[in-house]
């Protein structure tokens, strides 16, 4: 559970303790989001193998996909030291972006994976 | 309902993982190729000229809140009021973009080779599928699916009794090109191939029509509301002071 750890994108400077004003830098943002998307394909590929080699299927393949994008937000969570107003404009840009983006990878290579150990 | 088939090994060592490595390397070689063929253009200077003022004004409008209210109006006023304001672009005077691109036999041809580097990958990938693993069952998905998904999944198969999670190896080529999409921008880069047609739709929204965005800047800025921050500045710094003595 690595993906994250290449986010450098902790770029964004804002001490911000009143947040009723905007104060972002929107290229910083725009690459802290880059970061997030990054992070979340790249944990849909590793879940996708992990679940494709537990042979898990039909609805535990999706419930593990929940599991490891909640893990996924949890971590970037961390990442940002608990404070996502600093570095992001709402809870939702950790939450749900890429979310449906990274299941068509997560689908490919839990087939890819499944298909491999499992069903020759 | 057939129960569950039994599939070749051979199928998987020969159809299954080549398909998909293949897939892989011609993603990586048309990423390759297209970055190749990417001809430098001479910039029009006045595109870039009208894309800086764009790029000012939107400056404008994002720090707004941090200039006194005079100097704020004295800047709209220098983009956007309607006898020579950078913005303000003269009735008429606005470019068709249709005749722009025809005059600039350039655009059109960089155009056609960013196509000729999508389709002919893709036909040729296609054709060689076709030809070597078409009518058989490759792999199968591990969710169960209904019927409606019969068409996508089993592309080259006619039997209706088979079960539906099995995927034809012309569906797994499909499944791969759509899926693969993530892993490219992990190992490529943000800018990789297959974003090729986001970025055309873009560049035509964008760059052959400067009026558009010039007026469209303007109207921005024109309703934009101007509150001067730096009073609410000195309650947020006895804020940030007193969590500090605390």
């Amino acid at each position: 559970m690595s993906g994250h750890d290449n986010s450098n994108g902790s770029s964004e400077k804002s001490s911000s303790v009143m947040d009723d004003l905007p104060t972002f830098n929107a290229e910083n943002m725009q690459n802290n989001m880059k970061v997030i998307l990054y992070s979340r394909t790249f944990m849909a590929i590793i879940g996708g193998v992990i679940a494709g080699i537990l042979g898990l299927t039909s609805l535990t393949g999706f419930i593990f996909y929940f599991l490891v994008m909640v893990i996924t937000s949890v971590a970037l969570t961390a990442k940002a030291k608990f404070s996502i107003h600093s570095y992001f404009d709402s809870w939702n840009r950790v939450m749900l972006d890429g979310f449906f983006g990274g299941l068509m990878s997560f689908v490919l290579f839990w087939t890819f994976a499944y298909d491999i150990v499992h069903i020759f | 309902m057939a129960e569950d088939l039994v599939l070749d090994t051979a199928i998987r060592d020969w159809v299954l993982i080549p398909l998909s490595v293949v897939m892989v390397l011609i993603g990586i070689l048309r990423y390759f190729v297209s970055k190749l063929m990417r001809s430098s253009t001479q910039p029009d200077p006045k595109i870039i000229k009208e894309g800086q003022v764009i790029i000012r004004a939107r400056n404008l409008r994002a720090g707004a809140n941090y200039i006194p209210a005079k100097s704020f109006r004295a800047r709209k006023v220098y983009y956007s009021n309607e006898e020579n304001g950078l913005l303000h672009v003269p009735k008429g005077q606005a470019q068709n973009p249709q005749a722009q691109m025809f005059s600039d036999p350039n655009m059109a041809m960089d155009m056609m080779k960013k196509n000729l580097s999508m389709i002919i990958p893709q036909t040729l990938t296609f054709a060689w599928v076709n030809f070597f693993f078409s009518g058989f069952v490759a792999a199968k998905i591990p969710f169960p699916l209904t019927q409606r998904f019969r068409t996508m999944l089993q592309n080259g198969i006619d039997l209706s009794t088979v079960d539906v999670s099995y995927v034809s190896s012309r569906s797994w080529y499909f499944l791969n090109l759509f899926g693969l999409r993530g892993l490219f921008s992990l190992i490529l880069g943000e800018e990789n191939a297959t974003d090729d047609t986001q970025r055309m739709m873009q560049m035509s929204g964008f760059g052959f029509d400067p009026s558009k965005s010039l007026g469209a800047e303007k109207d921005g800025l024109d309703i934009i509301q101007h509150d001067w921050a730096l009073p609410k500045f000195e309650q947020r710094a006895e804020a940030v002071l007193r969590k500090l003595v605390k």
